[in-house]
């Protein structure tokens, strides 16, 4: 499970989906695919889901706005956790973040 | 004389005293895309986190937030807009920077967009950003709109305003966007 362009790639890892680069895509349609990604390791039910955005430079607010949809997603799973881990390097993590655990407050949000 | 509605923060134009740009995205044989916000975010990023630098402030942290929001407010100027150039202008003074994006867009457009901007400036912007997300998630449709604009405000303290001047004898009307963040923050 890759999703790779010059700008960013997105994969999973386990329960663990990884996001690099710079995501400025145009809306939910073109961020879709990405949305596929993180379902499909949802479905799998684990303990946890992990979502690693420590090399995730940049995102748009359509990009902000699916990581909030999928948050709602976890939320209807009552057996699976979710943690998002960040970077102190990188202002957007510190200012939006926190938003996720206003929809969920169980997700877990780890900014190192 | 045409008629002008205006919401959110009140401004005037940028002062000239301020270190300061003004660009203009030509509309012309090219034509505009959606890859002309980034460019034009990353290049505005840049030039003002070097000087704001220079006076003091965090470089990451002053890049960060200008790209943020040019990048959301271009990416409104070019998904809404009519035919036509996009203007920025853009200031950087006593620790804040400004921003004026100006483009037609249609008159229909136009009243739509005041009766989001009506809700969006009345309310809470956290406890909207909250609600409109949670909407969005339960409508497969939804396609989000406002998201970015209550981003801007809730997690950036950014203070918005709109200016929408009918163009007579047209089905067009000029917006302008303001924005305000304070970089010291």
């Amino acid at each position: 499970m890759e999703i790779k362009t010059s700008e960013y790639r997105v994969w999973g890892e386990g329960a663990t989906i990884h996001y690099e680069g710079t995501m400025r895509l145009s809306g939910t349609a073109a961020y879709a695919p990405i949305l596929d990604l993180m379902q499909e390791t949802l479905a799998t039910k684990p303990p946890k889901v992990i979502l690693d955005l420590t090399e995730l430079e940049f995102l748009n607010s359509s990009g902000i706005n699916l990581l909030a949809k999928f948050t709602i997603d976890v939320r209807k799973q009552p057996t699976v956790g979710m943690q998002v881990i960040g970077s102190t390097k990188i202002p957007w993590q510190s200012k939006s973040l926190p938003n996720l655990k206003k929809l969920h407050p169980a997700v877990e949000l780890t900014i190192v | 004389m045409s008629k002008t509605v205006s919401y959110g923060t009140a401004f005037d134009t940028l002062k000239p005293e301020a270190f300061a740009s003004v660009l203009r995205l030509v509309d012309g044989p090219l034509g505009l895309t959606w890859q002309h916000s980034s460019i034009t975010a990353d290049y505005l990023g840049e030039f003002y986190a070097l000087r704001a630098a220079a006076e003091g402030l965090e470089y990451n942290m002053v890049r960060h937030s200008i790209v943020y929001l040019v990048n959301e407010l271009l990416e409104n100027a070019l998904k809404f807009r009519a035919p036509g150039d996009i203007e920025i202008a853009t200031a950087l003074a006593d620790g804040g920077f400004e921003i004026v994006v100006s483009n037609v867009i249609t008159t229909a457009t136009a009243e739509k967009f005041g009766v989001l901007l009506a809700e969006i400036t009345s309310r809470d912007p956290g406890e909207l950003l909250i609600e409109r997300i949670e909407a969005n998630a339960a409508d497969e449709n939804s396609s989000g709109s406002g998201l970015g604009l209550l981003t801007l405000m809730n997690d950036y303290g950014a203070r918005l305003g709109w200016r929408f001047e009918e163009q007579a004898g047209s089905e067009l009307t000029r917006l302008q966007n303001y924005a305000a963040l304070d970089l010291r923050a």
